[in-house]
């Protein structure tokens, strides 16, 4: 293999959805690194932003929405906002994997799954067709399937599991690096889902890869991811590496996610759902804090004020009270 | 399917309001002739046997059936009603089948564009002449058409299917009136189905583009040509259902455009044979024109199962 394992630099994203009532941000001001080797996960409530942001990786935001600002840096590519046209489509699936979420029909129904294999190929101009076909058997064996038969089958003919190892195949068999995994198991029973997830941890430290991997599932990202962002309202409220955010969370929204999860030792009753609901695309604040309406810590600066992402080590977290704690002077300050 | 067709037309045939066949018979000898050759005349007249009992008549007309045998056309000289309705046939195939061909064509064509540019300004005009087209009623289009260029601008004909100058056979001549003669009632078949098709296509199409796989073809880097090659065909499924059922449709739907350009053709035929009172064949065209959109739905079937994997039942898969 000679491609090394990218990094990514998201820096000051911005993706607004043109509505009736004027372009609305799904995803604000969002600043992400994702280290070369690393599997990052993103955890959010539906509505948060998380898959405008994995398609922003992209650069595949479908209309009405549109990146705004800010840059999406890729080792070998450059910045892909920047990127059109026949550049743009020759980096996707060749550069950057997508596997999308596993009840979705990411396969022409009409087609087998070899013949798309080979369509791939075309597209990105492999002219070995034949080691593109031994390579996708390989991934597919290695995934615990019966290669000769899957590319022989039509969509209809694979369970969802099937599907979803499909889906990765075709992510990878073009040697990309760079892997985005929207809702990898969502609508996968658990059993399908932990081994999904075994796949991941194992292809992802075989290749060499960087991943992200996008869910609402706390115990998805706990299960293979080494940093965690959480996101709300189209912000990323907290980040750093898993065990710490999810062993000690420091945003109250994190906190809220955890306290939410009922736990399978210990009374029922402990998990408490996080009171209120998400903002929808219309309903975000214009200023302030996006969570302080439902925040047990709310003051008055969260009312006009965006906290800034503020690093601590490892860990950022955006957050007037948290920020307050660590660097209340200049805070206050700033604001007076 | 066909023979339940077959005994409906033929009871509805026997149970016209003044049963044709007893009248007939009666005013036979009321004429002079003698019970027998009244009886046989009329059987000539309404191809079976008018005396025996209806469940004997019925037995008779199927077993003719199942040997292709519908009986004799009165206003035919007698000539068998399948060779008649042969003949007519072909006056109706030809035509519909180019029309309808190029219909299709240009339609699915134009709707892939309506709705790949739908919100454009391209889209809004291809979809509202769809509509117009598709709101105009054939026999109008028709009309309108021999109205315009046989008449006002005479550079067609619409006097029959070919000009009687010419000898019948392989020769330019020929073939080039026959030609020239089809224009008019293929180019009203077209234009009658277009906007039907442009329609289907379009909110096909606009479904098709919706589906997830087509995003996650973007997504992997594929090309335009090949993503747009996973659209079409995807969205033409299902109006191939409605091809062969409406060139099923068509043969008997044929009436106003045979008669407007004078095309001997089924619809004529069926047409001249209710005004004449030809009993046997009448029958024969109502059992062509139904059995034509029974084997269309049949091959309409069968041909859905060569073009989608999913209908394909039963199949072994390979291990």
């Amino acid at each position: 293999m000679t491609q090394q394992a990218p990094g990514v630099r998201i820096d000051g994203l911005t993706v607004v959805y043109k509505t009736p009532a004027g372009e609305l941000p799904a995803v604000r001001e969002i600043s992400l690194d994702l280290r070369p080797g690393s599997i990052t996960g993103i955890v959010g409530e539906s509505g948060s932003g998380k898959s405008t942001l994995a398609l922003s990786l992209l650069n595949a935001v479908q209309p009405p929405g549109r990146i705004a600002a800010g840059s999406v840096e890729i080792d070998g590519l450059g910045d892909v906002v920047g990127l059109r046209g026949e550049q743009l489509r020759k980096a996707r699936g060749k550069h950057i994997g997508y596997v999308f979420q596993a009840a979705q029909n990411s396969l022409n129904p009409l087609k087998t799954v070899g013949k798309q294999l080979l369509d791939l190929g075309r597209s990105h101009g492999v002219d070995d067709l034949r080691g593109l076909v031994r390579e996708a058997k390989e991934l597919l064996g290695r995934m615990g399937l019966d290669g000769a038969r899957v590319l022989d089958s039509h969509q209809h003919e694979l369970s969802g599991g099937m599907r979803q190892r499909v889906g990765i195949m075709l992510a990878l068999v073009l040697n990309a690096h760079l892997v985005v995994l929207d809702e990898p198991t969502t609508a996968l029973d658990m059993i399908t889902q932990a081994n999904i997830l075994k796949i991941i941890r194992e292809v992802h430290d075989e290749r060499g890869l960087t991943t992200l991997v996008i869910t609402h599932d706390i115990g998805v990202v706990a299960e293979v991811a080494d940093r965690l962002a959480v996101m709300y309202g189209g912000r990323l409220v907290e980040q750093g590496p898993t065990r710490e955010v999810l062993g000690a969370p420091r945003h109250p929204y994190t906190k809220g996610l955890i306290r939410a999860i009922p736990r399978l030792v210990g009374d029922i009753d402990e998990a408490r759902a996080l009171p209120g609901r998400p903002p929808t695309l219309a309903t975000v604040p214009k200023e302030g804090c996006v969570f302080r309406e439902r925040c047990a810590l709310r003051m008055d600066v969260c009312d006009t004020v965006d906290p800034r992402a503020v690093a601590d080590g490892p860990r950022i977290v955006a957050c007037h009270a948290v920020e307050g704690a660590v660097d209340v002077t200049v805070d206050v300050k700033e604001h007076a | 399917m066909i023979l339940v067709v077959a005994t409906i037309s033929f009871f509805i045939v026997r149970s016209i309001p003044g049963d044709p066949v007893a009248a007939n018979v009666q005013k036979l000898i009321q004429q002079g002739m003698d019970p027998r050759s009244a009886e046989q005349a009329t059987r000539v007249l309404y191809g079976f046997q008018p005396q025996g009992t209806l469940w004997q008549q019925y037995t008779d007309y199927m077993s003719g059936l199942v040997r292709f045998d519908l009986g004799q056309s009165v206003t035919h000289a007698g000539a068998p009603v399948t060779q008649v309705l042969g003949e007519a046939a072909k006056w109706t195939v030809l035509p519909v089948l180019a029309g309808t061909l190029l219909s299709f064509l240009i339609g699915i064509i134009m709707g892939v564009y309506a709705a790949i540019k739908r919100s454009g300004k391209l889209g809004d005009v291809l979809a509202i002449s769809g509509s117009l087209l598709h709101g105009v009623p054939q026999y109008v289009l028709g009309l309108l058409l021999s109205a315009v260029f046989a008449t006002l601008i005479p550079i067609l004909p619409a006097d029959g299917p070919v000009d009687i100058l010419f000898e019948p056979g392989f020769n330019a001549g020929y073939l080039g009136s026959l030609a020239e003669h089809a224009v008019l009632p293929v180019l009203t078949y077209a234009l009658a189905a277009y906007g039907g098709w442009i329609l289907a296509m379009k909110s096909s199409v606009v479904t098709v583009l919706g589906d997830d796989f087509i995003l996650a073809a973007e997504l992997r880097g594929m090309k335009r040509s090949i993503v747009f090659r996973y659209i079409a065909r995807n969205a033409i499924l299902p109006l191939f259902t409605i091809l062969a059922l409406s060139l099923g449709l068509l043969l008997g739907g044929a009436v106003f455009i045979e008669r407007i350009f004078n095309y001997p053709g089924l619809g004529l035929l069926l047409l001249d044979s209710i005004t004449m009172r030809d009993y046997a064949l009448m029958g024969g065209a109502f059992l062509i024109i139904t059995a034509s959109i029974i084997v269309a739905n049949i091959l309409a079937d069968l041909f859905y199962s060569v073009i989608d994997p999913r209908v394909r039942s039963g199949e072994e898969v390979s291990a």
